[in-house]
């Protein structure tokens, strides 16, 4: 029977919210994928979903990109944290990117269900 | 409460034992009435090879020290020091029976041009770390009132563990540091206002010195 020692960790979120200048949407999207994703998932990211809100590309408003990711765990988190962190092409990325953003939020989510197990440290 | 925290990193390793010898004899004779000097432990990250820690009653006790200690690290067998003086910050917990533990340090610098109302919402969430995590047995998150070395150091967050696995285990794995706190530090993240280069360091103590 697995216990909770060898239970394997409980996946973690991190979610990118960003709001693109008005008619930028479409573009920031593509060079997301090109230029940061692969990077990313280097770094134990898996992309589970993209969102764009509204559902079409505006060419004289903001369209709101959604980007949700998972992570092995709270390890792999820190390993993601501190890659990421260390990289200046990723620093780079993101100074681009809020050039071409209104505005951007990262954080960090889990599963309801698994909240105690990841506090329970 | 006039505290002096520095971080020693040594061009001779051979002379860490002397070195610690004369800082703890000079902090004596300055009347600091608390010290730690000790060898860092592994995981420690520009945390140079000795931590050292005083108190004192005034700020003069204090600045007379400094001036003391400034020959010991001209020496050659000292390559470089990362400190700050500072008076406590508001909050914080002290556990006075804690022995045989760890002490950790950390100096950050936030960047000068950072709004006063984030500086203070960032300080208020840190504060409120050993509220979710328990194995912050003592705690103190300060100001900076002078500072030396990589950066121009703005905070000092102190804390106590009873052994490093409190350290190493709740502190950086815990939910609130990591989905919460971190984004200060996180070059990822748009709020952002710590710049990367930290001093993590952290050494063995034999009594609470918070």
């Amino acid at each position: 029977m697995m216990t909770d020692d060898t239970a394997a960790a409980p996946t973690v979120h991190a979610i990118d919210e960003i709001v693109a200048k008005p008619g930028e949407g479409k573009a920031l999207l593509e060079d997301y994928l090109a230029r940061y994703a692969p990077g990313a998932r280097a770094r134990g990211m898996t992309l589970e979903q993209i969102l764009v809100s509204p559902p079409m590309w505006l060419d004289d408003q903001s369209n709101t990109l959604v980007f949700l990711w998972s992570l092995a765990g709270a390890g792999a988190w820190w390993q993601m944290r501190f890659v990421g962190g260390n990289d200046p092409d990723v620093g780079a990325w993101w100074a681009d990117a809020d050039a071409r953003a209104v505005s951007r939020r990262r954080f960090f989510a889990s599963d309801p269900a698994d909240m105690e197990r990841l506090c329970d440290v | 409460m006039y505290r002096l925290t520095r971080l020693v990193t040594l061009a001779d390793s051979g002379r860490l034992s002397a070195l610690a010898d004369e800082m703890r004899a000079l902090a004596t004779a300055h009347s600091a009435y608390r010290q730690l000097v000790a060898p860092t432990l592994a995981g420690s990250h520009f945390g140079g090879e000795l931590l050292a820690h005083f108190a004192f009653d005034d700020a003069v006790q204090r600045s007379d020290f400094d001036a003391a200690l400034a020959p010991l690290f001209a020496a050659p067998a000292v390559a470089s020091v990362d400190g700050v003086a500072y008076q406590s910050g508001p909050g914080g917990r002290s556990e006075p029976g804690l022995a045989n533990g760890v002490y950790r340090v950390l100096l950050l610098s936030v960047d000068e041009d950072t709004d006063p109302a984030l500086v203070e919402r960032f300080e208020a969430e840190t504060r409120m770390m050993p509220h979710y995590i328990p194995a912050i047995r003592g705690w103190q998150l300060s100001r900076a009132d002078e500072a030396t070395g990589a950066r121009r150091w703005t905070h000092v967050w102190e804390q106590e563990y009873a052994d490093v696995g409190g350290l190493m285990g709740p502190y950086m794995m815990h939910p609130y540091h990591w989905a919460r706190i971190d984004r200060w530090f996180d070059p990822e993240c748009p709020d952002r206002i710590v710049d990367a280069r930290l001093c993590h360091s952290f050494c063995a103590m034999e009594a609470s010195v918070l």
